[in-house]
């Protein structure tokens, strides 16, 4: 009927529409420049791997590869730890202090990166934090923390009232409730945010561009830039760049999503 | 519901805090005077005698050279190796940022000393920023600034005339024209007034290749077509810098005339060129779709990797009578080296700069990028480089567009002849852009 | 089952131990305050490491910047002026080129706000079930999200690009050669066409907060509807709908902040200062960091913080007149 031929129309056209420049990317890091011009959309002429020996190699990727994986894995566990005590503490002080905590913490999503950026800059300088990817988790937790506490209580505010006010009258207190009740029902919402949270650091450009200065210490997409030239871009090099960043968060999506889905349908609360 | 009334109670709360808060924080912000700049201790540029020249002592030590330009990088590592031999104990390491971003906070990284003991800068506002802020150490007094064209070194001379960088590329940028393809259109020489430059484009366009590629969706490569457009219409050489300043206006006939030149430019630029950019024209110039490609010689080099054979040469639309035209062409002297006046490690910047201004050194450096330098003795094996080596000493002017040092300025002139070229009548573009520039001159 | 209202009698296990009754409720869905809905004390630490980390690395730097916001400061020099709200009222009555990137900003938001949530949830939708296409297509179109900007800036320069691109290239081959056009280069329209590619650049985000919002929905809910012979249309619309209004508020919040600051993919599609058809706020502010005048950028941040939040506000008051209905 009308419904499942809108359905599968719509999800055909819009999966073509992802996946077409996607492959005309992956095509191309097998062309050479000319080639790609020539023929976007054809197979490659041939399986040259010559690009993917340059940015796998040496001066390549690899390096700046393994300061992101650094980088996210330590600012996203870290930044859902902070994030999700001060959901919790949030969600459960009533009235007008609980409001003011949240309210001044998600501000902050509002405030556009290049407003503090200079005098971040100067205070991580200070700090000896420039530099350094210590200096790059910090900012990323502090940067992302409104998004992630925004989420976090948005999910928290809808467990029932019961449930805590069950466990105050057990005699647990705040911890207690926190460990072995809201965090177990909160894994939806720890997943879901985790997602966010892994893709924004990951991809995160203008803080690392901002504070490394060492070639040494650089992330992915900063390394990704420097296949762009002042007057020349070598397209091919970069799609492959692109394809090596992106080809293992692909397959950490793929198994993060099972467990999300999975934590959705067997952590949530019947009304 | 309750959740939805609890959620409406929060968001009226949560603005209010909001707006109190950061109310409070702008009253004590207010209450705090003018003052001190935290960080930045160094004063306005020092006024102390230049340091005197470095002697012929070998360095050591871990230097950084900032800079921005990715694809020379493959050289530079090359030039570095020989460095080292000749100083074991010294190690270069640069520090590339992408040249968009190079201009926006290569100056705060380069003040903290962090990076950039040698380091360089664009000609026009980026120069003359860093020297307000006293980043270069004066090189006056050192001798291998003696191997610089003086021409060309000017560019790095501040309000005082005190040498504080040296200008090390020397760029033309002017378009870049197919050499075969003009010959076989019938014109053996390029055209020396507006009317013979708009008759090489019909005979062009009757051969079946766009005349000129001209990259109008890329506003930084656009805009290097109006350098020649306003070379010869000018009523000086400083008109852009008079334009900043108040003394001349974007709606003077002069440039009424540039405009309504390059709306006659309209038939002979690619389809759709507001929207193109520059990588795309390349493609379309090396395999021979396009004649002429409007940006400059530092594309000679990516044009031979991408496989094209043909001669290539520089061309300038003239856009005056052939009598009235004072330059034939555009030239930029930029990648202005320079020492950090904060670095620990000044003589070893130093040395490092003696070294590549050293003629063996630069040719190298100019054979393997593809561009032409400032100094002296250089030796240019590479094709190209000779065949455009005439237009060293040719009658060209110093890129205009350079002159301005409000970028937001440039770019609201040179996007009025973007629009033109675009479709916008000249008079509608040229009063929006006068607005803008009336805007940006008190600031 | 439809959903009680929290609280709405009182309940002889929440008699207190002193044998009173708790005081009666004040109002429409206020808490009910009694001794045990007071706040354990330990609470107040839960929110503190957030604020702490907050407070001294990102609160403290904004106010240094609104400091500098009256100031004529370049960002480089020892000393500057105070000038007092001078900047304010440039912005407000001087710059055409701040009003512009403000105009873009809008159009650019409303299209991208507008276009995301409600493909996101139709995708939701059509995806909400867990079979293994579904959760194969899911993957697919989460995929542009993974993506760092530059490349998705990249790759969209490819596709926008009128001669060489895939985007002229395949209306041409398709037969639609009157929309072919010159995409970025269409000043009236290069906003729209950027708007485009940042929906497609996070539209799998919010779809996978809306499948999360969808399986929450109880089943029970859908087929006592169905029983009374609610069409799908209905469903959605009365079932759907009311039940997603969390994650609407989530994707609508996020996606208004996300799309004013959509910071790299502008500067990667229209240049660094991007064109003016192309200029937003947060690039203006950029540009004015870039040409030394970091009082007035600061300045200019402020403005923008206080649209980003005035902005938001109207959505959400906009979103709840519509739930309201519900």
């Amino acid at each position: 009927m009308l419904y499942n031929l809108t359905r599968r129309g719509v999800l055909f056209v819009y999966a073509l529409l992802v996946i077409v420049p996607l492959v005309v990317v992956v095509a191309g890091s097998f062309k050479s420049t000319p080639e790609l011009f020539a023929s976007p959309f054809g197979p490659p002429s041939s399986l040259d791997a010559k690009n993917y020996a340059t940015v796998l190699g040496g001066e390549g990727l690899g390096l700046a590869f393994r300061n992101s994986a650094i980088v996210t894995g330590l600012s996203v566990p870290l930044t859902l730890f902070i994030g999700s005590l001060a959901s919790y503490g949030i969600s459960r002080i009533p009235g007008w202090r609980g409001g003011l905590i949240f309210g001044f913490l998600v501000l902050g999503m509002a405030v556009p990166a290049q407003a503090n950026m200079i005098p971040q800059y100067v205070l991580f300088d200070l700090l000896g934090l420039t530099n350094s990817l210590v200096g790059l988790v910090l900012i990323n937790i502090v940067v992302t923390l409104p998004i992630a506490v925004f989420i976090m209580t948005g999910f928290l505010k809808t467990l029932p009232r019961e449930m805590y006010e069950a466990t105050a009258i057990d005699g647990s207190g705040p911890w207690r409730t926190y460990r072995s009740i809201v965090l177990p029902l909160s894994v939806p919402s720890l997943a879901a945010t985790a997602i966010f949270l892994f893709v924004m650091h990951w991809n995160d450009l203008l803080y690392p561009l901002l504070f490394i200065q060492e070639p040494a210490k650089q992330t992915l997409p900063v390394a990704l830039l420097s296949f762009q030239g002042e007057f020349l871009t070598d397209f091919p090099l970069l799609f492959t760049g692109v394809v090596v960043a992106s080809a293992p968060i692909v397959i950490a999506y793929v198994f993060l999503q099972r467990y999300f889905v999975a934590g959705i349908t067997a952590g949530s609360v019947k009304g | 519901m309750t959740h939805q009334h609890n959620k409406a109670v929060f968001d009226r709360r949560q603005i209010l805090r909001g707006a109190a808060i950061l109310g409070a924080g702008a009253a004590a912000a207010a209450c705090a005077g003018p003052g001190t700049v935290r960080g930045g201790s160094r004063g306005p540029a020092s006024q102390a005698s230049a340091p005197a020249p470095i002697g012929t002592a070998k360095v050591s030590g871990d230097l950084s050279f900032a800079h921005w330009r990715a694809e020379d990088k493959a050289v530079f590592d090359k030039i570095i190796g020989d460095f080292a031999k000749a100083n074991p104990g010294a190690t270069v390491r640069q520090d590339i940022s992408p040249s968009n971003d190079y201009q926006s906070t290569a100056l705060q990284k380069i003040k903290g000393g962090a990076i950039g003991d040698a380091f360089t800068a664009f000609r026009g506002a980026q120069f003359v920023d860093m020297a307000k802020a006293g980043l270069f150490l004066d090189l006056s007094a050192q001798t291998f600034a003696d191997s610089y064209l003086p021409k060309m070194a000017r560019g790095g001379k501040d309000v005082n005339g005190r040498q504080l960088g040296l200008p090390y590329q020397l760029v033309f940028n002017m378009p870049i024209f197919n050499v075969d393809l003009f010959e076989k259109a019938g014109v053996s020489e390029t055209p020396r007034d507006w009317d013979g430059f708009l008759d090489l484009c019909e005979r062009l366009k009757g051969r079946g290749v766009v005349p000129l590629a001209w990259p109008g969706g890329e506003p930084a490569n656009a805009g290097q077509l109006f350098n020649s457009m306003v070379m010869n219409n000018q009523p000086s050489d400083t008109s852009c810098a008079d334009i900043e300043s108040g003394k001349a206006n974007v709606t003077d006939d002069w440039f009424l005339a540039t405009l309504r030149q390059y709306a006659q430019l309209r038939p002979y630029v690619e389809p759709n060129a507001t929207g193109t950019a520059s990588e795309p024209l390349q493609q379309m110039f090396a395999t021979g779709k396009a004649a002429m490609l409007a940006t400059g010689s530092f594309h000679m080099s990516p044009i031979r990797k991408l496989g094209a054979k043909f001669p290539i040469d520089l061309i300038a639309p003239i856009t005056v009578a052939a009598d009235n035209a004072k330059y034939v062409g555009i030239h930029n002297a930029t990648f202005i080296l320079g020492v950090n006046a904060a670095s620990k490690k000044q003589e070893a910047a130093l040395r490092f700069l003696d070294f590549l201004s050293t003629p063996e050194v630069a040719s190298v450096y100019a054979n393997g990028t593809g561009q032409h330098l400032t100094l002296t003795g250089v030796e240019y094996t590479n094709r190209d480089l000779k065949a455009t080596e005439p237009w060293l000493t040719k009658n060209t002017l110093l890129a205009p567009r350079f002159q301005f040092n409000d970028l937001d300025l440039r770019a609201a002139v040179e996007n009025a002849c973007t629009e033109v070229l675009g479709g916008k009548e000249p008079e509608q573009a040229a009063e929006a852009a006068q607005r803008i520039v009336a805007q940006r001159r008190r600031s | 089952m439809t959903l009680t209202p929290q609280a709405t009698q009182t309940r002889p296990d929440e008699v207190d131990q002193t044998g009173r009754a708790p005081r009666a409720r004040a109002g429409l869905g206020r808490r009910r305050p009694s001794r045990i809905n007071r706040p354990h004390p330990a609470l107040f630490l839960f929110p503190l490491p957030a604020l702490a980390l907050y407070i001294v690395f990102f609160a403290m730097p904004t106010f240094e910047a609104v400091r500098y916001a009256i100031t004529d400061w370049d960002g480089f020099s020892p000393d500057y002026n105070n000038v007092g709200l001078s900047n304010f009222t440039t912005i407000a009555t001087a710059d055409n080129l701040f009003r512009n990137a403000l105009f873009n900003n809008i159009k650019f938001m409303l299209v991208v706000v507008v276009f995301q949530t409600l493909l996101s949830l139709v995708l939701a939708v059509f995806l909400v079930k867990n079979t293994r296409s579904s959760v194969f297509l899911r993957s697919v179109y989460f995929f542009p999200t993974i993506l760092s900007s530059v490349s998705v800036a990249f790759i969209w320069k490819f596709v926008y690009d009128p001669n060489y691109g895939l985007a002229n290239t395949v209306l041409g081959a398709v037969g639609l050669d009157g929309l072919q056009s010159a995409f970025l280069g269409d000043d009236s329209k290069a906003i729209y066409f950027v708007a485009a590619t940042q929906v497609w650049f996070h539209v799998g985000q919010m779809m996978v907060i809306y499948v999360a919002g969808l399986q929450q929905i109880p089943a029970e809910l859908y087929e006592s509807a169905e029983v009374d012979g609610a069409t799908r249309w209905q469903l959605f619309r009365h079932v759907t709908w009311p039940m997603v209004a969390p994650a609407t508020a989530i994707v609508i919040a996020y996606t208004t902040v996300q799309s004013f600051k959509a910071f790299d993919l502008i500067l990667g599609l229209g240049g660094n200062p991007p064109k003016p058809s192309l200029d937003i706020l947060s690039t203006r502010i950029y540009a004015g960091f870039a040409n030394s005048e970091f009082g007035y950028a600061a300045a200019e941040s402020i403005v923008f913080m206080f649209v980003i939040a005035l902005v938001t506000w109207l959505q959400r008051r906009a979103v709840r007149v519509s739930q309201g209905s519900a």
